[in-house]
C-alpha cells in the first residue's frame, strides 16, 4: 500500500488525517458512556452493580438499596472525575502542541497556521529550533550544500545532531521555486520505523522535467526532532496528525493495573466463590426450614401451597445472596484509591527525591501504582543520560610513553602537559593536531565568537574540546577545508579525504593537506586493538597497550591516535583507488575497506586518549543498592557494545573478571547468532552460584532471536540477574520489556529520552529522568525523578512502604467485612433462616463507609521499620517482592480471624443480651459495638509506629461512633432511637465489651507474641534490632533471630528466580574480544 | 517503649544543604514533618515484657469484675413456670391445635406457684416464649412505623404485607404481622385471698409510648378478618396506651425471649403460695413452642443471668497464662543466652554492609547488618 502525495495541491488535502494531534482517550460526548463501560469492565463494579439493581426488589432485600446504591455511585463519580481530570490536562497538553503557530507557503506566499491545519502536501517552512510539526520530506535548506541538522533526541533519545540532505531532484530550487513547487511524492503507508523512508520523488514541469528520485530516511525531517543550527528548512508534509512515525511509535498507554491489586482481584474472586457457596447453603436450608418449620408458625401466614409465585424457591436465595453482598467490601476500592492517591503525594512531596541541580521535584503522574514499586523484580533502565550525564570529558592521556592526568586531576589540567604544549613538544602538537582535526565535528560559531561544537559521537566532541582547551581550537569547517587556531595563530588544511568509522574498522582517517606547505598527511584514530597492529615497525607498542589497559580499568573510554606522512604520489594513487571503490556499485563497503585498510598502515603511533562519560551522582551506589535488594538490573541502550561494556563496569552493573562471566550473544549469521544463544543459556545453567553472569546482545541480534527463538531467549532472561543490550531501537526496548512481562516478571523501565517511552509505557512501571534530552520520557512516565540515584528510594521507601500499607488495607477491608458478614450468618440461624439483616441499613452502610474506613486510613502513616533500616538492610525488599504480606495465605489469616472475631461477637452478644434483653434494636447495637471495639483493637495491633494522626484517628472513630450512635438516637423516627442511650446506662453493655474486646483479642496477642519471639519474620527482626538499639542484652534470642532472617530473605526469593547469586565475571567469550 | 523519630536517609541531605541558599525561588517540595513522613512515632513491639503484663493486668481487673456480676446475679429471685402442656385439657393433650383453635374451649387454667425465695418488689411478671420467631424476614419487616405515628398516614400500608387491609381495601391500623399476632395470654395472680394486682402501667419503653406510637392513632379494622392472629384492640384507646402492643412491637432478637406482662408491687416471702388464673389463649401448638410464665426481681445488672459473671471470672485466667508466658520466655532462652552472647562477640569484628554515606544505627545493627548473613549468597534459594 501506497500513499501518494501532491505537493501543494489541495486535491489531496482531505483524503489523510489532518495534523490534529490527539492522545486523549475520551471525547466530551462518548465519556460517559466509554467511561461506564470501562469501570463496568471491572469484575468487583459489575458485582456491585448487580447487587444494586436485586436490592432494587424489595420483597428481598434484607436493608434499603441506599447502602450499595451510595457508595456504588460515589465510587463511580470518583473514578469518573479522576479519569475526566487526566484526560483534561492531556487534552491541554495537545492542545498547546496543536496551536502552535507554524510556517507555512503557498503558491509564494508565507503564512502562519497552527500546527493543526497542516495537511498532507503542504510545504510547511521552518526556522532554526523549531520543533518539526510532522514528517516532512526535506525540499530546500538555507545551506547552500542542502544539508541541515536536527536534533533526533525525542525521537530515538540520541543528542548528537543529525545531518539531514535535501534530494538531489530539488537540490538547485530556489527560494522562490520552492515557494511554486509542485510534485508528488509516492511513499509507504504510515509506519513507526524511524529508520526506514522508502519512497519516491518526482517534481512536476515547469521546474524540472519528469524524473523519479529516490528518497529516504536522510531525506526527511521527522516530528518531535528540532531543527538546529540551519536558518531555515522547508519540506513537504507526508505524514501529519497521529500517522507520523513518532505518533504511530507512541502508542496508546494500557491503564496500568498493580500486582497486588490482582491479587486483591483475585482474593475477591475467591470470596466470591465462598459467597456463592455460602448462598446455596444457606438458600438450601432455608427453605427446608421454610417447609418444616415455617409453614407451622402461624403468624408468619406464608401463602397456602399453591398460590405462591414461581420464583418462591429463589426468594430465600436471593435474599442471603444479597445479605452476604457485603462480603466484598464496597469501600475497598475508595479506601485503596484514597491510600494511593496519599501515596502519590508523600513521592511527590519528598524532599530528598528533590534535585537541586534541575530544581525538579519528583512527581507521579500515575497515582494508582505505588505498591508496585514495592514489588520490582526487574529494572531495564537507559544508558545515557540515564544512568550518565550524558557529558564526556577527556581524563587522561597518554603521549609518546608520558602519563598525563592522575587521580588528583585532568589532563587538561596537568601542568606537566600545559608545558610540553607551550615549549612545542612535536609529538604532543601531532596528538592534538589529530584530535581537532580526525573527526567528522562540526564547528559552530555563535554571534559572540565563541565556537561550539557538535558531533555524531560525544567522544570526538570530547576530544575537540579537550584539544580546544589546549589552545589547539577547531574554528570552522567545510567540506573541503578546517581552520585551526593554535597558541593564537591560525591554520588552514585541506581536507582531502575521509575514511570513515565503521564497527568493522574500528578506526577512521582523515587525509589533510597543511596549508601552507602542502604537506599531506593521515591522520587516524581507532579503538586499540585496530591501531595498534599498524604502527610502523620498530615503534613501541607495549607502552601504549598497558595505558589501555590501565585505562580502560579505570572504566574509561580510550581511543588510539597515530598518523603519518603520505607521499604525493603515494596519495594520487591511492586516492584513484578510493575513488573506484568509492563508485563501485557491488560490494562496495568491503572494497572501500580494502582500500582504506592498504593506506592506514605504518603509523607513528601518538599517543592514547580516555575520555570519561561521567556517570550520575550516586550511580554505582544506587544499583548496588537495589541488585543488593534483589532487583536484577539491565541496561537497554542504543549505544554500542563497547561503550555500553564500560559503563556497565562503572555503575556495578558488571565486575570485571574474575567474579563475572560475560556472555556475548553475537554474529554474523542468524546461524551464528542461535548457537551462540544456546550456548550462553547452557553457560547460565550450568554456572556455579558464585559467578555472576550477564549477556551482551545488540539490537540485529535480539531481532533475530525473537524471529526464531523467542523461548530460549525467555529462559535465558529469567536465568539472568544482569543483561546488557545495546543498539536497541525503541521497538525493541518496549519488546524486551514485554517478553520479562509475558513471563510473570514485574518490570521497571527507566529513561530519559524519547526513545525511551515506549518501553516506559510497556513496563509495569515507567519511570522517567527529567533531564537534558526534554520531558517527553518524563511526561509518559508514571514516576519522575531528577536523578537516577532517586530511584533507590523511590522504590525501597515509598515502594515498599506503599506495598506494605495496601496489603493491610485491602486484607483489611476484607476482614473487617467479613466479620460483620459472618455475624450476619450466625444471626441467620437463629432468625429461621429467612435472611433477616442483624443491623439496620444506616448501621451496615456506616459500619462499610464510615466506622471502619477511616482508622484502616492510619496505616498510610504506618513504618515498619525505619528508612534507614531499610536502606542498611535493602534485603528486605524480597519480603515485599515475593509478596510475603498478600498473598492467600496471609489472607486466609485474615479470614479466619474474622471468623473468629465474629462469633466471639455472636456469642458473647446472644448470651449477654438473651431472654428479657433480647431486643433487636439493642442486640444489633451491642453486637455493632462488638465488632466497632474489635476493629480499633485490630489497627491498633497492626499498627507499627504510632504517630498522632494515627491515634488521633483510631480512637477518635471510636468515639465518633459513640457521638454518632447518640445522636442518631436522639431522632425519634429512626429505628435507633433511644437505643444508644439505654445501652450506655447499662452496665451489662460495657462488661459485655470489655469481655469482647479481651476475648477476641487475647489469642490474637498471644498467637503475635509468640511469632515474634520464637518466629519471627525478617520485619520482626529488623524491629527487633531497632527497638535494641545496641543493647546486647535487650534481646537474649537475637542470635536466634539473626539466623533466622538469614533464612527468611533466602527464603522470600521465588523458586523461580535464581540459583546464584549475580557477582559479575569475565572469561572466554568476554567484552574483551569485541 | 521507644519512642523516637523515623530516621532520615541518607539520600538527599547533602543536596538538602548545599541548596539552602536557592531555596526561595524553587518547586522545591514545603517542608513539613507530615509530608516526609518524619512525624515523631512510637513503635512498640511485643515484647515479653509488654505482653506478660497487658494479660496480668487483664486478669487483675476481670477477677473482680466477674466476681461482683455473679453476685449480683445470684441475688435475683426467679420463678419459672412453663404451663402450655399443663393447661391443655387432659382429654385433648392428643390434639392440642384443636384445643387452642376451637374457640368454644375454656382457656382458663389455674397454675399455682411456690415462692422460693423472698422476693422484693417490684416483681417483674414476663411470659416467655420459646421456638417464637420474631426475627424472622417476614415478620420483622411487617409493619409500618409511620402509621404508628401519625393517624394522617393511617393509609400507608407498606411493608404491612400480608396484614395490610381488609378484604374490601380499608386499610388496617395497626397493618402488619407483628401487631396483627400480639401475644392474648392473660395472668391474675392472688396469694391466698390477696389479690396481688398487676401493674400494668409502664411496662412499655417510654421513648416508644411518647414517639412510636400516636396518642391520636386509634385502632381500626384490626382482627376483622377472616383469620384472626393475636389479641384484639380497644378501638377506644389510643396506640400510646395500649402497652401490650407497644412491648409486643419491640421484636425480639432471638427465637426464645421473655417480655413484659406487669409488675407487682408486692413483696412476696418464701414458701408463699401464689395461684395464677390464666388464660391460654395463644397458639403456640401449631409450632411446638412452649410458653413460660416469670417472675423474677432485678438487679443493678438486670435478670439473672450469670454469662457475663461466669465469663471475667474464667477471664482471670489470663493471670496464669501471663504466668506461663514468663515460664516459657525464660526457659527457651536459656539455651539461646549462651550462643548469642559468642555471636556478639564474633560479629563485632564484622564490617556492615552500609549504603553511601549511612550511619549504621547501632551496633547491634552492625553485627546484623553483615551482608554475608544476610544475602542469599550464603543459602541458595532454590529450596
Amino acid at each position: 500500500m501506497k500513499r501518494f502525495v501532491y505537493i501543494n495541491d489541495d486535491s489531496c488535502r482531505y483524503s489523510y488525517c489532518g495534523n490534529r494531534i490527539s492522545n486523549t482517550k475520551y471525547t466530551l460526548w462518548n465519556f460517559l458512556p466509554k467511561n461506564l463501560w470501562e469501570q463496568f469492565r471491572r469484575f468487583m463494579n459489575q458485582y456491585f452493580l448487580l447487587i444494586a439493581c436485586l436490592q432494587l426488589w424489595s420483597c428481598i432485600t434484607p436493608v434499603s438499596p441506599a447502602t450499595t446504591w451510595g457508595p456504588l455511585i460515589i465510587i463511580f463519580i470518583v473514578s469518573a472525575s479522576k479519569e475526566a481530570w487526566d484526560d483534561y490536562n492531556r487534552y491541554l497538553s495537545d492542545k498547546k502542541a496543536n496551536e502552535r503557530k507554524i510556517w507555512l507557503v503557498k503558491d509564494g506566499i508565507h503564512r502562519q497556521i497552527k500546527a493543526q491545519e497542516i495537511h498532507v502536501g503542504d510545504v510547511v517552512w521552518l526556522h532554526e529550533n523549531d520543533e518539526i510539526p510532522c514528517d516532512l520530506v526535506l525540499i530546500g535548506t538555507s545551506d547552500p550544500q542542502g544539508i541541515c541538522y536536527v536534533e533526533t533526541a525525542a525521537l530515538d533519545g540520541e543528542t548528537d545532531l543529525k545531518t539531514r540532505i535535501i534530494p538531489t531532484i530539488s537540490a538547485n530550487l530556489s527560494v522562490e521555486q520552492l515557494g511554486k513547487v509542485k510534485g508528488v511524492v509516492e511513499c509507504p503507508n504510515p509506519d513507526n520505523d524511524i529508520r526506514r523512508f522508502d519512497a519516491n520523488m518526482r517534481l512536476f514541469l515547469p521546474i524540472i522535467d519528469n524524473e523519479k528520485c529516490p528518497l529516504t530516511i536522510n531525506n526527511t525531517l521527522l516530528q518531535s526532532c528540532y531543527l538546529r543550527y540551519t536558518e531555515w528548512a522547508c519540506g513537504v508534509a507526508v505524514y501529519t496528525g497521529n500517522e507520523t512515525k513518532s505518533g504511530m511509535s507512541r502508542g496508546a498507554a494500557e491503564p496500568k493495573l498493580t500486582a497486588a491489586d490482582a491479587i486483591i482481584d483475585k482474593l475477591t474472586i475467591a470470596i466470591f466463590m465462598f459467597q456463592i457457596v455460602v448462598v446455596l447453603v444457606l438458600g438450601y436450608f432455608g427453605n427446608a426450614w421454610k417447609y418444616t418449620q415455617g409453614l407451622k408458625q402461624w403468624y408468619l401466614m406464608y401463602p397456602v401451597e399453591g398460590e405462591a409465585p414461581w420464583y418462591d424457591f429463589s426468594i430465600i436465595l436471593l435474599r442471603f445472596e444479597l445479605l452476604c453482598s457485603i462480603m466484598i467490601p464496597i469501600s475497598i476500592k475508595v479506601t485503596l484509591d484514597l491510600a494511593k492517591g496519599v501515596y502519590a503525594k508523600f513521592i511527590d512531596w519528598d524532599e530528598q527525591m528533590f534535585d537541586w541541580e534541575t530544581n525538579t521535584p519528583a512527581h507521579s503522574a500515575n497515582t494508582a501504582i505505588s505498591e508496585d514499586l514495592g514489588q520490582v523484580e526487574y529494572i531495564l533502565s537507559d544508558k545515557t543520560g540515564t544512568l550518565t550525564e550524558n557529558k564526556m570529558i577527556l581524563k587522561r592521556c597518554c603521549i609518546s610513553g608520558t602519563l598525563y592526568g592522575n587521580d588528583n586531576g585532568d589532563a587538561l589540567n596537568d601542568v606537566r602537559l600545559v608545558n610540553a604544549i607551550s615549549s612545542n613538544d612535536p609529538d604532543v602538537i601531532k596528538f592534538l593536531l589529530v584530535m581537532a582535526l580526525c573527526n567528522t565535528v562540526v564547528p559552530i560559531k555563535s554571534n559572540d565568537d565563541t565556537v561550539s561544537y557538535k558531533a555524531q559521537s560525544q567522544d570526538e566532541e570530547a576530544l575537540v574540546n579537550a584539544a580546544a582547551n589546549l589552545n589547539m581550537m577547531l574554528i570552522s569547517k567545510d567540506s573541503s577545508t578546517a581552520e585551526i587556531c593554535f597558541n593564537g595563530s591560525k591554520f588552514r588544511y585541506e581536507l582531502l579525504d575521509i575514511l570513515e568509522f565503521t564497527s568493522d574498522r574500528k578506526r577512521m582517517s582523515v587525509v589533510v593537506k597543511e596549508g601552507q606547505i602542502g604537506k599531506i598527511l593521515l591522520l587516524s584514530k581507532g579503538a586499540d586493538e585496530a591501531l595498534l597492529p599498524r604502527a610502523c615497525p620498530g615503534q613501541q607498542i607495549q607502552k601504549y597497550l598497558e595505558a589501555v589497559e590501565m585505562y580502560s580499568q579505570l572504566g574509561l573510554r580510550t581511543l588510539c591516535l597515530g598518523w603519518r606522512d603520505l607521499k604525493e604520489s603515494e596519495y594520487k594513487e591511492w586516492s584513484k583507488n578510493f575513488q573506484e571503490a568509492s563508485c563501485s556499485l557491488d560490494n562496495r563497503e568491503f572494497k572501500i575497506a580494502e582500500v582504506c585498510h592498504s593506506l592506514e598502515r605504518d603509523l607513528h603511533i601518538l599517543g592514547v586518549t580516555a575520555v570519561e562519560d561521567r556517570l550520575q551522582d550516586g550511580v554505582p551506589e544506587t544499583i548496588k543498592l537495589l541488585r543488593n535488594a534483589g532487583i536484577n538490573v539491565w541496561m537497554l541502550t542504543g549505544d554500542k557494545q563497547n561503550t555500553a561494556i564500560q559503563i556497565g563496569l562503572l555503575c556495578n552493573l558488571i565486575t570485571s573478571e574474575p567474579n563475572s562471566q560475560l556472555l556475548s550473544i553475537s554474529g554474523k549469521t542468524e546461524e551464528v547468532i542461535l548457537r551462540s544463544l544456546e550456548r550462553a543459556l547452557l553457560i547460565m545453567k550450568n554456572t556455579s552460584e558464585t559467578k555472576d553472569l550477564a549477556f551482551v546482545l545488540d539490537g540485529w541480534a535480539l531481532e533475530i532471536i525473537l524471529k526464531h527463538s523467542k523461548e530460549s531467549f525467555t529462559r535465558l532472561a529469567m536465568l539472568s540477574k544482569t543483561a546488557i543490550c545495546c543498539r536497541m531501537t525503541p521497538l525493541q526496548k518496549a519488546q524486551l520489556v514485554a517478553i520479562l512481562k509475558s513471563a510473570g516478571y514485574l518490570t521497571l523501565a527507566i529513561g530519559d529520552g524519547g526513545n525511551d517511552v515506549r518501553m516506559i509505557q510497556e513496563a509495569n512501571i515507567g519511570v522517567g529522568i527529567s533531564g537534558r534530552e526534554g520531558l517527553q520520557a518524563a511526561r509518559a512516565a508514571d514516576y519522575s525523578i531528577g536523578k537516577f540515584k532517586f530511584l533507590k528510594r523511590l522504590i525501597l521507601i515509598h515502594g515498599r512502604y506503599s506495598y506494605n500499607r495496601t496489603a493491610f488495607i485491602s486484607q483489611y477491608s476484607f476482614y473487617k467485612s467479613l466479620l460483620i458478614c459472618f455475624i450476619q450468618i450466625l444471626f441467620a440461624f437463629l432468625s429461621g433462616l429467612s435472611g433477616t439483616s442483624l443491623f439496620n441499613s444506616i448501621s451496615l452502610m456506616a459500619y462499610n463507609v464510615f466506622y471502619t474506613s477511616l482508622p484502616v486510613m492510619t496505616i498510610i502513616f504506618d513504618k515498619d521499620i525505619s528508612e534507614t533500616t531499610v536502606m542498611q538492610y535493602p534485603q528486605i525488599l524480597l519480603h515485599s517482592q515475593a509478596g510475603r504480606l498478600l498473598n492467600p495465605t496471609t489472607f486466609c489469616g485474615w479470614f479466619g480471624c474474622s471468623l473468629y472475631h465474629a462469633l466471639v461477637v455472636f456469642f458473647i452478644t446472644i448470651c449477654a443480651y438473651s431472654d428479657e434483653k433480647s431486643e433487636m434494636q439493642e442486640l444489633s447495637m451491642v453486637a455493632l459495638s462488638g465488632c466497632i471495639w474489635l476493629q480499633a483493637f485490630v489497627v491498633t495491633m497492626d499498627t507499627n509506629s504510632f504517630t498522632y494522626p494515627q491515634i488521633l484517628l483510631i480512637w477518635g472513630n471510636f468515639v465518633a461512633f459513640y457521638m454518632i450512635n447518640l445522636i442518631l438516637s436522639a431522632i425519634p423516627s429512626l429505628q435507633l432511637y433511644t437505643i444508644m442511650f439505654h445501652l450506655c446506662s447499662q452496665p451489662s453493655y460495657w462488661i459485655s465489651m470489655a469481655l469482647t474486646v479481651a476475648v477476641g483479642m487475647g489469642p490474637v496477642v498471644a498467637f503475635r507474641y509468640f511469632k515474634n519471639l520464637y518466629q519471627p519474620s525478617a520485619i520482626n527482626i529488623l524491629q527487633q534490632i531497632e527497638q535494641s538499639n545496641g543493647s546486647i542484652q535487650a534481646s537474649g534470642n537475637l542470635e536466634s533471630a539473626r539466623a533466622n532472617l538469614t533464612n527468611l530473605l533466602t527464603g522470600s526469593r521465588k523458586n523461580r528466580d535464581c540459583y546464584y547469586h549475580p557477582l559479575l565475571s569475565d572469561s572466554a567469550e568476554s567484552a574483551r574480544t569485541y | 517503649m521507644n519512642s523516637h523519630a523515623a530516621g532520615t536517609s541518607n539520600g538527599g541531605s547533602g543536596d538538602a544543604a548545599a541548596g539552602g541558599a536557592a531555596r526561595r525561588n524553587t518547586r522545591m517540595p514545603k517542608y513539613s514533618k507530615f509530608t516526609q513522613q518524619e512525624l515523631p512515632a512510637c513503635k512498640p513491639i511485643l515484647t515479653p515484657k509488654w505482653v506478660v503484663s497487658v494479660f496480668f493486668i487483664v486478669g487483675v481487673i476481670f477477677v473482680p469484675i466477674g466476681v461482683v456480676s455473679l453476685l449480683a446475679a445470684r441475688d435475683v429471685v426467679e420463678i419459672i413456670d412453663r404451663y402450655d402442656e399443663a393447661c391443655v385439657p387432659s382429654n385433648m393433650t392428643e390434639n392440642k391445635l384443636a384445643y387452642i383453635q376451637n374457640e368454644t374451649i375454656s382457656k382458663e387454667c389455674i397454675r399455682n406457684l411456690t415462692v422460693t425465695k423472698d422476693m422484693k418488689q417490684p416483681i417483674f411478671v414476663y411470659y416467655e416464649l420459646d421456638n417464637f420467631y420474631q426475627n424472622h424476614r417476614r415478620y420483622v419487616k411487617s409493619r409500618n412505623d409511620a402509621q404508628l405515628r401519625d393517624a394522617s398516614k393511617a393509609n400507608q400500608t407498606s411493608a404491612c404485607e400480608p396484614e395490610k387491609t381488609t378484604a374490601n381495601g380499608q386499610p388496617i391500623v395497626p397493618c402488619g404481622l407483628i401487631a396483627w399476632s400480639l401475644f392474648n395470654d392473660t395472668y391474675n395472680f392472688t396469694r391466698g385471698n390477696e389479690n396481688l394486682t398487676v401493674d400494668k402501667k409502664d411496662i412499655s419503653w417510654k421513648s416508644d409510648r411518647e414517639h412510636k406510637f400516636g396518642k391520636d392513632v386509634y385502632p381500626s379494622n384490626f382482627q376483622n378478618g377472616a383469620l384472626k392472629g393475636g389479641a384484639t384492640l380497644n378501638p377506644k384507646i389510643p396506640l400510646s396506651e395500649q402497652e401490650d402492643l407497644i412491648v409486643w412491637m419491640r421484636t425480639a432478637a432471638l427465637p426464645t425471649f421473655r417480655k413484659l406482662y406487669g409488675r407487682i408491687y408486692f413483696d412476696l416471702k418464701e414458701n408463699d403460695t401464689i395461684t395464677v388464673r390464666l388464660n391460654n389463649n395463644y397458639n403456640t401448638y401449631s409450632f411446638g413452642g412452649k410458653k413460660r410464665l416469670v417472675l423474677s426481681t432485678a438487679t443493678w445488672l438486670g435478670g439473672k443471668n450469670d454469662f457475663l459473671g461466669f465469663m471475667h471470672i474464667v477471664g482471670g485466667l489470663c493471670i496464669f497464662l501471663a504466668f506461663a508466658f514468663t515460664l516459657l520466655y525464660f526457659s527457651k532462652t536459656k539455651d539461646f543466652s549462651v550462643l548469642a552472647k559468642a555471636s556478639v562477640y564474633h560479629y563485632f569484628s564484622l564490617t556492615p554492609y552500609t549504603s553511601g554515606n549511612a550511619n549504621p544505627i547501632c551496633g547491634f545493627g552492625r553485627k546484623l547488618g553483615d551482608h554475608n548473613y544476610l544475602s542469599w549468597n550464603r543459602h541458595p534459594a532454590g529450596r
